[in-house]
């Protein structure tokens, strides 16, 4: 049974991961594949936080999504002040230099990582309630998402992507802009990260290197940017698939170079054979029923 | 410590070991400054380009020259596929810039990925021993590996910069580089260009590969941080400036080679990020050079006029 | 009258092409001022410079006193500059609607904050904002295709939306790049009267047209750019007259 819950805690995971992804990367049209190295702040500040200094559980997940909130501005400020392209670069450079910077660093476990992360929920409630906060977080990640870029602010994204010069110059602050959706993603994978680490309790730096960027490329990718359901079914579909390869009881030296075949792969096939994922996005942005004013809406709201 | 001898021995040292350093980083560029592309895949490319020599020297027991063909051609056939196989389908398709950033970043990973399938997570060299016979020189070693790596990166350097300045080839390529619209109505085909300035890259790489895996241990996943060292190299040297970035490659191969002289060796692969980021943070335009008078100077825009064109 | 506009000595060159030569320019609340010369004098470069898309080597632009230096492009907008674009620059993902929605000035959710923790002001702001754009679509008579997507319009009514997407900020000054560059019929009277009324609401115009027709009609005065220089300022007819523009004009 504990096996169907860590797929389902997955699942819930990387749920809320490529929602997140999909928001930086598809809605907002930042190239960045260093999602991973937000997760991963996420882990070992909230674990270091309740583990240290023991802080209550859910105080310090929330701590780890502000930290990671915080860590992206230190990416994205600087790149995305000269140009978009540049952010890529940095944000691999940052995500492989902190996995780096991690494995020398004994006080957070260094490379051999951090072991006895206080669990939450599982001793008093059991597993299963652990599961269903992570699907719930879930959920509300990609309603909260949906709500975001269907509203005024998912407008300005839609126009952003089009074209950014004309975009600045109607007033609006495209780089102010990046950095917030950055921050934002980033600080949702933050999060994610804090519960990953509280409940698994063991968390390494190499975990969130690029084999991991690549799946949850992939899960993007493969379910349909810019869509609400395509990284939901992304990461399931992505995450259900490696379980089916874990049944051939393949040494770790193959099991692991074969997932990264599969994702890279899959994101090849894809990008070749079916660029738009599995939901291809609409190409009219469609606001939310308030916004549209099909009627006199606006003035109704007024009056 | 501090001593001259210990001093310029570091120093001969990494100014060797930068040779393969400078190769990458003018692939890098090159790439860069005709087809428009960060190259992420030449991680790929440079690991095809390796191991290609690695099994024809290791596995076939080919003598070191026919393992270095073999290596150029591991790598040609990798820049050939990608080029004819990607870029150019997503030219056709007028792919997204970012379609076209995880295009390359994937392959590179797929590439390393399938290799460590193949031939395993170990490290490996392309010769037996990675030791080279040394010789005393004026007090400071020099190794039998040196000389010969100086020598062929000038001779490659020496050869890239005569085909663009005297080729015919050379001069579409920097036209193609400079406006490939325009180049492709002056009757340059610009889809051939753009081919060849891929395969001359991936000759470069692995020239770059075999010597440094003639000198060092390469596993499946070192090209990618080999290349981002060209990365740092290529904004340093100033976008679309590839003897910037070779000048630039130099310098921070000196840097991070020397370092054991202020900084625990545990430290050293950390430089490399620090390198990444200071390059983007710091000087993200490259170092200003004084301009040159030159008919070429435009292409000096920065990658913000690349991508957004001109604001009509 | 003081000037809205204030271009003093003004310079920009890439590598060898001048497009700005210590260029002196005022632009007069309520009035049009046509911009005409041959293709490649520099009008659309001179627009880019004062929108602070492109970064001048020298000189000093100033709207309504307040010096616009070192501003970036969005900063500039806020202040009361608008323009139109040359190639149009419209949004395709968005509706015509969707495209006015993002002119205004200050924008429903400039700030991620409020989008979050104030739902209600937002929602007053988007209600605003829609009527002023049905207001502007009213005007322009484009309010039968609000719904559409760019792409399924006509290009007269793209260059249309393109004007009305600038009207959106209340600017105290407008930039217009060729507005009538292959608009014809019913859409050329509509632009045409757009100008006229927005001119009379106290803002200062610079159209860049090849259209003469257009120029004389609209423009109370006229400038005669050439190869980064004004070469001549006076009243369309006069401009028209010379022998000698007319000249650099055709490039004979
Ligand atoms: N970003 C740039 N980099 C290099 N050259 C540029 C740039 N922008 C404009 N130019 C050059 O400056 C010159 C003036 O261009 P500009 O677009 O201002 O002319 P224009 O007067 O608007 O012409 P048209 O009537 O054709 O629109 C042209 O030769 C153009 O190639
Ligand atoms: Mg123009």
């Amino acid at each position: 049974m504990d096996f169907v819950y860590s797929i389902l805690i997955f699942i819930g995971l990387f749920v809320i991961l490529a929602s997140s992804f999909d928001l930086v990367i598809g809605h907002c049209g930042l190239i960045s594949i260093a999602h991973p190295i937000f997760y991963a702040i996420g882990a070992y500040v909230s674990a270091m936080l309740s583990k240290q200094s023991g802080m209550p559980v859910p105080l310090s997940i929330l701590c780890g999504g502000v930290g990671a909130l915080l860590a992206s501005a230190l990416v994205s400020v600087p790149a995305l002040r000269v140009s978009g392209d540049y952010l890529l670069i940095a944000s691999i450079g940052f995500q492989l230099g902190l996995i780096e910077l991690a494995k020398h660093f004994h006080e957070i476990g260094g490379a051999g990582g951090l072991t006895n992360i206080p669990s939450f929920l599982i001793k008093d409630f059991g597993r299963e309630s652990y599961v269903v906060l992570v699907l719930a977080l879930a959920g509300v990640t990609v309603l909260f998402i949906r709500w975001l870029t269907q509203g005024p602010y998912g407008r300005m994204m839609t126009a952003m992507r089009d074209d950014e010069l004309a975009f600045s110059m109607l007033g609006r602050n495209a780089i102010w802009i990046k950095v917030a959706v950055f921050a934002i993603g980033s600080g949702i994978a933050g999060i994610a990260g804090g519960l990953y680490a509280h409940y698994f309790r063991f968390i390494e730096p190499d975990q969130f290197g690029l084999l991991q960027s690549s799946a949850v490329l992939t899960m993007v990718v493969v379910g349909g940017m810019r869509t609400t359901m395509g990284p939901v079914i992304g990461a399931i579909v992505l995450q259900l698939m490696p379980q089916v390869i874990t049944f051939f009881n393949l040494p770790p030296s193959i099991l692991g170079p074969l997932q990264g075949l599969l994702f890279t792969g899959l994101v090849l096939f894809f990008m070749f054979v079916r660029p738009q994922g599995l939901l291809p996005a609409a190409d009219l942005w469609v606001g939310r029923k308030p916004l549209e004013g099909a009627g006199h809406s606006g003035k109704e709201a007024r009056s | 410590m501090f001593d001259l001898a210990v001093v310029s021995q570091i120093l001969w040292t990494s100014f060797a070991t930068s040779s393969y350093f400078v190769l990458f980083a003018v692939a890098f560029a090159l790439v860069l400054k005709v087809n428009k592309v960060f190259n992420f895949a030449q991680a790929g490319v440079m690991t095809c380009g390796f191991y290609a020599a690695y099994v024809g020297v290791r596995i076939l027991n080919l003598p070191g020259y026919a393992g270095f063909m073999l290596g150029i051609a591991g790598g040609v056939a990798m820049s050939f596929v990608l080029e004819y196989f990607g870029f150019a389908v997503l030219r056709q398709r007028k792919a997204s810039a970012m379609f076209v950033f995880i295009f390359t970043l994937i392959v590179s990973q797929f590439i390393a990925y399938a290799v460590m399938m193949i031939f395993g997570t170990w490290p490996t060299t392309i010769f037996a021993s990675m030791f080279w016979p040394v010789t005393l020189v004026g007090g400071i070693a020099v190794s039998a590996w040196d000389v010969p790596a100086i020598a062929a990166t000038v001779l490659v350097l020496t050869g890239l910069w005569a085909f663009l300045k005297y080729s015919r080839n050379g001069q579409f390529m920097l036209a193609v580089a400079d406006n490939a619209d325009l180049a492709e109505l002056y009757g340059i085909q610009k889809d051939r260009i753009l081919m060849l300035s891929m395969v001359m890259a991936g000759v470069i790489v692995s020239v770059g590969m075999f010597l440094y895996g003639s000198r060092a241990q390469v596993q499946a996943a070192a090209a990618t941080e080999l290349m981002l060292f060209a990365v740092a190299a290529t904004i340093l040297g100033g976008i679309g400036n590839i003897w910037g970035a070779a000048i630039a490659a130099v310098v921070l191969g000196v840097v991070q080679n020397s370092s054991i002289l202020f900084i625990p060796s545990a430290w050293q692969g950390f430089l490399l990020f620090a390198f990444l980021f200071f390059a983007i943070v710091l000087f993200p335009r490259g170092f200003r050079l004084p301009e040159r008078r030159n008919t070429l100077k435009r292409m000096a825009v920065a990658p913000q006029a690349l991508s957004d064109g001109k604001g009509n | 009258m003081s000037s809205t506009l204030e271009i003093r000595g003004l310079c920009k060159s890439f590598g060898g092409i001048v497009v700005a030569d210590s260029i002196d320019l005022d632009l007069s609340p309520g009035r049009v001022l046509g911009l005409i010369g041959p293709n490649g004098a520099g009008k659309t470069s001179l627009f880019n410079l004062v929108c602070g898309v492109v970064k001048p080597d020298a000189g000093s632009i100033r709207l309504d006193g307040q010096s616009l230096e070192g501003l970036p492009t969005y900063q500039r907008a806020r202040m009361g500059l608008a323009r139109t674009w040359q190639n149009l620059r419209l949004f395709p993902s968005l509706s015509v609607m969707d495209n006015l929605m993002l002119g205004p000035r200050v924008y429903s959710a400039d700030r991620l904050v409020d989008v979050l923790f104030r739902p209600a002001q937002i929602r007053a702001n988007e209600a605003e904002a829609r009527d002023r754009a049905r207001d502007i679509l009213e005007r322009t008579g484009l309010s039968p295709i609000a719904q559409s997507r760019v792409q399924d319009i006509s290009f007269g009514q793209q260059k249309l939306v393109g004007v009305a997407r600038a009207l959106m900020n209340d600017a105290r000054c407008l930039l217009l790049d060729e507005p009538m560059a292959g608009v014809e019929g019913q859409t050329y009277a509509l632009i045409q009267k757009a100008v006229r009324d927005i001119a009379a609401s106290g803002v200062a115009i610079c159209v860049v047209e090849h259209n003469v027709a257009f120029i004389r009609d609209l423009c109370d005065e006229g400038v005669f750019m050439f190869a980064g220089k004004v070469l001549a300022r006076g009243s369309v007819e006069q401009l028209i007259a010379d022998p000698h523009l007319t000249e650099l004009y055709f490039g004979t």
